[in-house]
């Protein structure tokens, strides 16, 4: 049998040996509830015998204690994933294990505490890269979030070489994170932001885009999977067309790296963004994947401490990449935490959470549609294309902020509504806000059941208003 | 100056004088809140005729409010019936359902009102917020939604604020209405929450009127009073100085803590 139960006292003293016997191993260490504070739930990760019976969803709910509450009276239904997904019991113990036993600043110091802190920082490393299959860790920048790893990219990659003229290709379905950035340096630039439009199945148009792709184009920046059209690019595809003219291609792999198999050196692809929050892993960390020549050209974004590698008092000499791009003291303990995610994740395995997902997030389209005046954006699922675990959608003749109030004031179905930054490609849709429904491997058909009886009851509501 | 036929006119009709009791009317919550600090017999009285919902002529008895009373009494009381109507409601759905009702109180606003200036900004649904200054220097305030909850908000706000006078638009803190919120749990700012941004852009352009209306009287301040003062000072401090920005960057452009109930 896996771990062993162990009262607090002897536990503390075991802990720092425990670390060195292995981050898994570790984590794996079953706690009596009694005197556990988080959680008392063991890392299910290691699948059960009798799994076949009972779905994935089932399986892993009691590692998210966050999923067993009421609100507002009922038992919640979180389905806003796609915003931010919960966290298992393992990660949320191996950021309390970090402060708690080896809090330490990382890359300055020689004690003890500093080189194990140190050691699981940059393990953490490791284990993104070989998620994503890096060739190489040093090609992990760790940043804030997404977001920051974009801007990263157009302020240290862009300025340098974007010139007056030059193109940038988005969607017009990107998220802000993926369209400001590039506004604003196109601004400092001259460059020109070309947007793809939608083809009648509401997916980027990807011959549009083949055309768009010329010599003066310098940067693709597309998304991997839609947040909101639950459509998946084919990357790979848009990376040969890029390379062709020279072009670079950046993708915002947020909703794509937390469901599915992401293969950077299969796609080709030199800059790849994501957030750990969408993928089990705390707030407060996310990363860059850039291909090694690339990062070595690049210029640091943010400078300070770590990214020097002398400094005097008129010019400064700057670290190799990853280093160059990190500033500052970082988000130490929510990297581990990411790493213990990754862990997670790879137990279970992404092929499977997958599969389930595509499962899942059939039942849903399939139950949404079949209610009346409900308009699903994004391609309709077939043989051919996989939608996302999500559906964005629209009610005739009801808001979706007044649909998504009413949802969780009475059922306890956490849905989001608004434009889920993503206001250029509402405006296309022709509507101002849309509510969205996400899933994530801790979902169940239950939940899928629970929301769309919750739906029909807050339309007769709003109807019985009319 | 009789208001009362202003506030037939222009206001929703509040809860208290519609054919629908409220919920727990042995336990009338009106009774229950704090009185400002200081209390004029005047505004004890009208506390009192308020409560008389057998009375047609009831909206006469808001001619009280026609007496010089200290400033923001009547908006502030307005303001408690409000919110202890909404903490009597201890069911977030009968929030929702009261809110439903008041948005189908809602005055219509013209097509022409609604406009990209009439926008309040920072909501995720849509609201449009028309503003004017009355002959008497009141404020008038129309509005209207795509979202129904939205709708009730606004038909809330303008309830308490509809010819009020400017200050005591100013005078009312988004705290104050932080007991109203619904489906949204919070107390802080964000873009969900439709009470306070409606609110802000409520404050926000009445300094406008205001300020274009000290302009247009050449400068000269407004009958003197030491709120007045204050009022005017704002307008030429931080407002004056955002309004030349080019770029609003920031929607907290008023302080919200300005008490004129002091």
């Amino acid at each position: 049998m896996e771990g062993v139960a162990m009262k607090l006292p002897s536990f503390k003293s075991l802990a720092p040996n425990a670390i060195s016997i292995g981050h898994r191993s570790f984590s794996r260490v079953r706690r009596s509830s009694s005197l556990s504070v988080y959680s008392a739930a063991s890392s299910s990760a290691t699948v059960a015998t009798n799994s076949e019976s009972v779905s994935l969803g089932h399986r892993v709910r009691k590692d998210f204690r966050i999923l067993h509450q009421e609100v507002n009276g009922s038992k919640l239904v979180y389905l806003d994933s796609a915003a931010t997904s919960q966290k298992p019991a393992v990660v949320l113990d191996a950021l309390q294990n970090y402060y708690e036993f080896y809090n330490s600043n990382v890359h300055r110091g020689i004690h003890y505490l500093s080189a194990k802190a140190t050691d699981e920082f940059e393990l953490a490393r490791k284990k993104v890269a070989r998620f994503i299959n890096a060739s190489d860790s040093k090609e992990i920048v760790f940043t804030r979030n997404a977001t920051e790893a974009i801007n990263l990219v157009a302020y240290s990659w862009g300025l340098l070489n974007l010139k007056p003229g030059d193109e940038v290709i988005l969607t017009v379905a990107e998220h802000h994170s993926c369209i400001v950035p590039w506004q604003l340096v196109s601004e400092k630039t001259g460059a020109v932001l070309k947007y793809v439009m939608l083809n009648e199945d509401e997916v980027p148009d990807i011959d549009k885009l083949r055309e768009m792709i010329s010599p003066k184009t310098k940067l693709v920046a597309v998304h991997h999977v839609s947040n909101v059209l639950a459509s998946c690019l084919p990357i790979e595809e848009i990376v040969v067309c890029a390379h062709n003219v020279g072009a670079k291609v950046l993708v915002d792999a947020c909703q794509s790296v937390p469901h599915m198999v992401v293969d950077v050196q299969k796609l080709n692809a030199d800059f790849l963004v994501a957030s750990s929050h969408k993928m089990c892993g705390p707030t407060g960390i996310g990363f860059l994947y850039g291909r090694s020549d690339l990062l070595q050209s690049m210029p640091p974004f943010l400078g300070g401490g770590d990214m020097i590698s002398d400094v005097f008092l008129d010019h400064s000499t700057y670290a190799e990449p990853p280093s160059r791009f990190e500033a500052g003291t970082p988000a130490i303990g929510e990297a581990i935490a990411l790493g213990a995610a990754i862990d997670y994740l790879s137990e279970i395995g992404m092929p499977k959470i997958h599969e389930y997902e595509v499962e899942l997030g059939k039942y849903l389209y399939g139950k949404l549609s079949a209610l009346p005046d409900v308009r699903i954006y994004g391609p309709r699922p077939s043989e051919s294309v996989h939608r996302g675990a999500l559906c964005s959608f629209n009610v005739e003749g009801l808001h979706p902020t007044d649909l998504a109030t009413f949802l969780d004031q009475q059922h306890g179905v956490a849905i989001r509504s608004g434009h889920h930054c993503a206001q250029p490609l509402h405006r296309y849709l022709g509507v101002n806000a849309s509510a969205r429904a996400s899933l994530y491997f801790y979902n169940t058909k239950e939940d899928v059941d629970s929301f769309v009886v919750a739906l029909a009851d807050t339309v007769s509501f709003f109807n019985s208003f009319k | 100056m009789n208001t009362s036929s202003s506030f037939k006119v222009f206001a929703s009709p509040p809860l208290i004088f519609s054919s629908r009791p409220p919920k727990n009317a042995s336990q009338n919550p009106r009774f229950s809140f704090k009185l400002p600090r200081f209390c004029p017999k005047t505004i004890r009285c009208m506390r009192d005729s308020l409560n008389l919902r057998s009375s047609p002529n009831a909206p006469s008895a808001l001619s009280f409010a026609t007496v010089e009373a200290p400033l923001g009494t009547e908006t502030s009381d307005k303001l408690r019936i409000l919110v202890s109507e909404f903490r009597s409601l201890t069911e977030p759905i009968d929030r929702v359902k009261r809110l439903l009702n008041y948005a189908a109180d809602l005055a219509p606003l013209d097509d022409t009102a609604r406009v990209s200036a009439n926008r309040v900004t920072g909501c995720t649904t849509q609201v449009w917020l028309e503003i004017k200054m009355d002959e008497f220097g009141r404020m008038r305030f129309k509005a209207d939604s795509d979202s129904e909850i939205s709708k009730g908000f606004c038909s809330c706000l303008i309830w308490i604020l509809d010819g009020a006078k400017p200050e005591e638009v100013m005078g009312v803190r988004s705290e104050d209405l932080s007991e109203m919120n619904v489906g949204v749990h919070g107390k802080e700012q964000s873009r969900v929450n439709t009470w306070q941004n409606v609110l802000m852009s409520m404050q926000k352009r009445t300094m406008t009127l205001v300020d274009a209306d000290v302009a247009h009287r050449g400068g000269e301040r407004p009958p003197h009073h030491h709120k007045h003062d204050l009022l005017f000072k704002y307008v030429n401090g931080s407002y004056m100085e955002s309004s030349k920005v080019h770029h609003d960057y920031s929607i907290s452009l008023l302080p919200l803590y300005y008490d004129f109930t002091i």
